[in-house]
């Protein structure tokens, strides 16, 4: 047994299906109490990952420890500790919601007594309980997934697993979704959220990998990953003042990369740009360039995907087409 | 150990359950088998060699005994297959539960269908043809409920071998008319030796099916001995069935 320092710590983790290679050769740390995002395109290895932290899967090599547990030696510990929300929910047409979550709560240790109330609970927090009655196959996409969340709800396991959560729902259920994550970590649990949307990982992740081919393309803060993007942030600031001495100022500035200046407007590439855009402003005045107005824009996730991921798709694409080496991406 | 038990617990629990669900499919099933006993075999009982065959509907009676506790317990597979399909085994491969829990549980869930469906053909039997004593009450309850679990965990360990609903059909279907067919429940083994000489009356006789069935007309009294290598017999098979079961069903599980 490892010492617990991480959550998951998975090393060196790769897993074949036949010849397809589903992940390869992964090394990611997920931290204790943290809600950690995992990105990447359809096919990049992130359901598989999470599918083999649960030891639903077995890694063909290397090793994936929960809770300083090996999921190939010592499964039953694992699984003791992981609750996971399926991408694709996971039950037989016959069965009602009721059933199948009452099933649940008694498999994940709840007495008969327990169970009911545990099950109510949370129907009723997800507004399932209307539904109780109804077997699996007369349920929407987005009760299904509710379906999903309901059991980690009810389950909260010390890691508590999210495939896709909010696809398929509605902007209500997702936020309501969302507060069932935070709760979680809140109390105690480390959330694994697998997203393709951006905007959710961003706004519940505290940390996020992004997959791509089944590798780790980069990890990090959301702010970080940002940051790795040369020259992400764009600064605009409009003035009044001679062409020249705006140029002057701007290029004592090491940290920006690449500016255009037209229509008496500056617009300046570079990474941190809430903090460089002061710096900015305070040269030019100084420079006597009267300064009018000041725009900061930062780089959205999306873009952070499509630096680490898209990027490469083109790169591959201008391989195959011209045979020769990659193209760097360029903003 | 508890954990284990309670886990296993649930799971059986899980599969009886979903059995209820199934109502037109039990009343389908209870009418055949009713109608083997009712048409076929109050039609057959005039017809039949008496020197043979005494009473065929009491001969008849008690082989659908057995044939109904083998076709409920091995229904099961037919849910498995359904799973593993459509990746229900992954939720259960995620639950907080040993493994071997998983497949006892499913084994057990199986067998327990096999042995609440068998309930009215007891009740027919006790009627048709006797009561049984003591001795003989204990056999069948032992006989019922090895021959019900290793034919749930046969069906199980079967269907999990492939995820291609075609496959599973015809594996299913396979074995199911293999073990239906060579059995004695339609015709004692005289018969069988006088219509096919050789060695196949030999296997019948020692068929999972036959065993049970033989073990059922000497309970409730329609044989006045029993093979003494009947008993052996259906432990034999249960032992054998269960052990293979468990390991390739285990293994088709975690496969991935």
């Amino acid at each position: 047994m490892l010492a617990v320092s991480a959550a998951v710590k998975i090393v060196d983790f790769v897993k074949k299906f036949g010849d397809t290679v589903a992940v390869d050769g992964l090394n990611l740390e997920i931290y204790e109490g943290e809600i950690f995002g995992l990105l990447g395109p359809n096919g990049s290895g992130k359901s598989t990952t999470l599918l083999t932290i649960a030891t639903v899967y077995k890694p063909t090599s290397g090793d994936i420890y929960v809770f300083g547990r090996s999921v190939t030696r010592e499964g039953d510990e694992v699984r003791k500790y992981v609750g996971i929300a399926f991408q694709e929910p996971k039950a037989m047409w016959v069965d009602t919601l009721y059933e199948l979550l009452l099933w649940h709560a008694r498999v994940v240790g709840y007495s008969s007594a327990e169970a009911k109330s545990a099950v109510r609970d949370a129907m009723e927090r997800l507004n399932l309980w209307e539904h109780r009655g109804k077997q699996f196959y007369q349920l929407s996409g987005g009760t299904r997934k509710k379906l999903e969340i309901a059991k980690v709800l009810i389950q909260r396991p010390r890691l508590a697993i999210f495939d896709e959560p909010t696809a398929q729902v509605d902007v209500i259920t997702k936020h309501a979704l969302w507060d069932v994550i935070r709760e979680l970590r809140q109390e105690g649990s480390t959330v694994i959220v697998a997203t393709n949307d951006m905007f959710e990982a961003e706004r519940i992740c505290e940390r996020l990998a992004i997959m791509y081919r089944g590798r780790l393309g980069a990890l990090g803060t959301v702010r970080e990953l940002k940051d790795r993007i040369p020259g992400g942030d764009v600064v605009e600031i409009g003035y009044e003042g001679s062409r020249e001495e705006v140029e002057r100022a701007v290029s004592r500035l090491p940290s920006v990369g690449r500016y255009v200046l037209e229509d008496n407007r500056l617009i300046a590439y570079l990474n941190r740009g809430e903090e460089k855009a002061a710096e900015i402003v305070s040269l030019l005045t100084s420079a006597g360039v009267k300064v009018k107005r000041i725009m900061v824009q930062e780089p959205t996730l999306d873009d952070v995907f499509f630096y680490f991921t898209g990027a490469r798709l083109r790169e591959e694409n201008q391989d195959v087409a011209l045979n020769r080496g990659a193209t760097p991406w360029a903003r | 150990m508890k954990d284990f038990i309670k886990a296993c617990f649930l799971v059986a629990y899980r599969d009886l359950r979903r059995f209820w669900k199934f109502k037109h499919w039990l009343a389908a099933q209870l009418a055949m088998n009713l109608a083997d006993v009712v048409i076929f075999a109050l039609v057959l009982n005039n017809m039949v060699n008496r020197d043979y065959i005494p009473d065929y509907v009491k001969f008849m009676s008690t082989g659908v005994l057995a044939i109904a506790t083998f076709a409920s317990a091995f229904s099961i597979g037919r849910e498995v297959g359904g799973e593993m399909r459509r990746e229900v085994h992954h939720y259960l491969l995620s639950l907080p539960a040993p493994r071997a829990a998983l497949a006892a549980g499913r084994f057990i869930g199986g067998a327990l269908r096999g042995l609440v469906y068998q309930l009215a053909f007891i009740v027919l039997n006790l009627l048709v043809v006797g009561v049984p004593g003591p001795v003989q009450a204990l056999a069948i309850a032992y006989t019922s409920l090895l021959f019900s679990l290793s034919m749930s965990a046969l069906a199980i360990a079967v269907v999990s071998s492939t995820r291609d609903f075609n496959l599973q059909s015809t594996f299913r279907a396979l074995i199911y008319y293999t073990l239906f067919f060579f059995s004695n429940v339609f015709y004692p083994k005289e018969l069988i030796s006088l219509r096919f000489p050789g060695p196949l009356a030999a296997v019948v006789t020692h068929a999972p099916i036959s065993r049970a069935a033989e073990v059922y007309r000497w309970g409730f009294g329609y044989y006045q001995s029993l093979d003494p290598m009947a008993l052996p017999e259906v432990t034999l098979w249960a032992i054998i069935l269960l052990a293979v079961a468990a390991l390739l069903y285990t293994r088709n599980l975690s496969r991935q």
